[in-house]
């Protein structure tokens, strides 16, 4: 079994055609300086590490760094996450977009011994760590199970849109299940959670992922 | 194949006993009670038991076996089964326990190899049992035969089915077939939904599930049948047991993923054993409704807006009615009772009363299904409504209508006659209108499974449905 780091868990996501914020790894200041000023201001900066799954738990996310900031941004946060968790082996500092504006859910995969993959969906931030508003199908499933999994949960008004606000992608979303839904077994995945996803007006990015592979 | 063990002509029981405290006593006591086909004792210390010749093994018997029980201990089980192999048995129940239940995996395994070298088919180890009423056959520690029904209840748990297959018979319930799994190390849930979704007489399965073995194929074998599947399934308090690495797996404990899995495959799954015999009594013996639009008919505005409740919570429409409708009910309720749905004859009751009200909300096209309730008091007498209510279903069935009508007749002395009326017209009727109204809500739910997740699966037969 294996741990995929965020930057890996997300080559895979691209591979199968979920869109992900775009960036890269620096494994100095400079390359951090550069990665930085080709995605364009502000960036967000994440430490890279297969044993640090909770990376703002140990000082390891930065978010909106500008121009001015990155270098010492980087210095900062490796030297914070060696005091944090000594010994751990880091790659470096993930570089990346911002993430667009819209709302938070949550995607998963978890395998299961009985009958293979089960496939999570549900809002994201406190609505999965406290109501957990969450629906569940076992993989495969097709566009039209996605959607009945989104329409599923309590929260689905929010994303159809309430109080005048615009509604979410949400064929957006269904697309990102079938997707996640075809690379469980290909990909042999343990575990997976892409959290949050953010769903605009138009289109869904993965913003941060992790995935346990076998 | 299984028809082996369901509908054998002969059978040997392996371990037979001439004390009825025994189980290999009780068992063979069970299958001479009803069953017409030649029954062999077999054990090696006997000359004769319960009356019939007894043999010292299972291949010195003259005729044919198909089926065989094994009732010994399991020291001695492999040989037994390889005696049986060797005779030409078809079909195997081992009741025998110590297998991988007791942790000896290894012993079931060699079981499982030996029985099927021979081509044979196996329910059990450490099973209670079979019960198939169409064949008369109760080969099981079960006391009785069940009534007649088209209920098959395949039970996990041996001494849970057993309890509940003796108090089906006590509360009218009809059932065609207890199947006590056991460790289903040759025969499994698989095997058993194929089997009964084939067999004439089941017209609904019910199920008691711990575990599934073969959870894909299970999946995909349940889609593949269009009879109604009720189960239960325990274990639910196991969630979150363990800290795991991402929010879904801290989520997605198996509890999760089996309710998932129910509903993908279009298995009811229902909270608890009431309403899993209350589902499989409405499914036994009345047609799914085409939609979700309920009418409620009662006498009594208290009982009448608990079942409109339930509704809500179940997702049923309490519809509105037709004018026509509105018209033919005012006609026959007193003139301050409501005519509006849910119908409060407002303490009246009658022949007439009920069974106009009935026809009219079963002509109403905007109706698909009705729940009349009956509130028993000392001034009315429980029988006119329940002649009305079995009188409008005979007249239902004759006209093939896909209305079914759910009765809720509450109160204590003085209804029974009503209620008796109500079973022997195969009418289900509940004690209070929660349970009628969520009886109603899997055959609707059922229906939507049928227009969704089955969508092409063709009927294997049309039974199901008494008289």
């Amino acid at each position: 079994m294996k741990i995929l780091t965020e930057f890996e868990a997300k080559k895979v996501l691209s591979k199968y055609g979920i869109t992900v914020t775009q960036g890269s790894i620096a494994e100095s200041e400079d390359e951090a300086s550069s990665i930085a000023s080709s995605i364009g201001f502000p960036v967000a900066m994440k430490i890279s590490s297969p044993d640090i799954s909770h990376k703002s738990d140990v000082g390891g996310v930065i978010l909106n760094v500008k121009k001015e900031d990155v270098k010492s941004a980087y210095s900062d946060m490796i030297s914070r996450v060696r005091k944090a968790v000594p010994g751990a082996n880091i790659e470096g500092v993930l570089v990346q977009q911002m993430a667009p504006s819209g709302h938070e859910v949550i995607v998963g995969l978890k395998k299961d011994p009985q009958f293979g993959h089960a496939l999570m969906f549900g809002l994201g931030g406190i609505f999965v760590e406290v109501y957990k508003d969450v629906s569940f199908r076992v993989t495969p499933i097709d566009k039209n199970s996605a959607l009945d999994m989104i329409s599923e949960i309590k929260g689905y008004p929010i994303l159809k849109g309430i109080r005048g606000r615009k509604p979410a992608d949400i064929d957006a979303v269904a697309q990102v299940l079938v997707s996640v839904s075809e690379m469980a077994q290909k990909e042999n995945i343990v575990e997976l959670d892409i959290n949050p996803l953010i769903v605009g007006e138009k289109g869904a990015v993965a913003v941060d992922a992790r995935a346990m592979v076998d | 194949m299984l028809d082996a063990i369901f509908y054998p002509a002969s059978i040997a029981v392996i371990g037979a006993s001439n004390n009825e405290i025994k189980w290999g006593g009780r068992i063979l006591k069970n299958i001479l009670g009803d069953f017409k086909g030649k029954v062999y004792p077999v054990n090696p210390g006997e000359t004769s038991i319960q009356g019939l010749d007894s043999y010292s093994s299972v291949l010195d018997i003259p005729g044919e076996v198909e089926m065989a029980l094994i009732i010994v201990p399991s020291k001695f089980v492999m040989s037994v089964v390889e005696e049986c192999g060797k005779k030409g048995v078809k079909g195997l129940i081992v009741v025998s326990a110590g297998f991988s239940e007791a942790g000896n995996n290894e012993l079931e395994r060699e079981l499982v190899s030996t029985v099927r070298k021979y081509g044979m088919r196996m329910i059990g180890p450490n099973t209670l049992g079979i019960v198939n009423e169409p064949a008369g056959l109760n080969a099981s520690i079960i006391g009785r035969l069940p009534r007649p029904g088209s209920i098959s209840f395949i039970t996990q748990s041996g001494s849970l089915g057993l309890a509940l297959a003796e108090w089906t018979i006590d509360t009218g319930i009809g059932l065609c077939k207890v199947i006590s799994t056991g460790n289903k190390a040759d025969i499994d849930d698989v095997d058993l939904i194929e089997y009964l979704n084939g067999d004439e007489s089941t017209g609904v399965i019910a199920m008691y599930v711990e575990g599934i073995k073969r959870g894909r194929e299970f999946i995909d074998a349940v889609r593949r049948v269009r009879k109604p599947i009720v189960a239960i399934k325990t274990g639910r308090s196991k969630r979150g047991a363990k800290a795991v690495f991402s929010h879904t797996g801290s989520i997605a404990g198996s509890d999760e993923v089996y309710s998932a899995a129910f509903r993908q495959a279009g298995i009811l799954r229902v909270d608890d054993i009431e309403d899993l015999f209350d589902a499989a009594l409405a499914f036994s013996c009345q047609p799914l409704p085409a939609g979700n639009n309920v009418a409620i008919l009662s006498n009594g505005g208290g009982a009448s807006i608990v079942a409109a409740d339930e509704c809500e919570r179940q997702g049923l429409n309490i519809v509105d009615l037709s004018e026509r409708t509105r018209e033919q009910i005012k006609s026959v309720i007193p003139e301050f009772a409501s005519s509006s749905n849910p119908i409060d004859t407002a303490g009246t009751v009658s022949f007439k009363i009920y069974n106009d009200s009935i026809k009219a909300l079963h002509d109403d096209p905007n109706v698909d299904a009705i729940v009349v309730i009956y509130v028993h008091t000392m001034m009315s007498n429980a029988m006119p409504p329940a002649e009305a209510v079995v009188e409008r279903k005979q007249i239902c069935v004759k006209e093939k209508s896909n209305k079914p009508i759910i009765a809720c007749w509450m109160g204590g002395a003085g209804t029974e006659e009503g209620v008796e009326l109500l079973k022997s017209g195969c009418i289900p009727n509940y004690p209070v209108p929660e349970r009628a109204v969520k009886a109603l809500s899997c055959l609707i739910k059922h229906r939507e499974f049928l227009n969704k997740v089955k969508l092409g699966v063709e009927p294997v037969d049309k039974i199901g449905r008494c008289k």
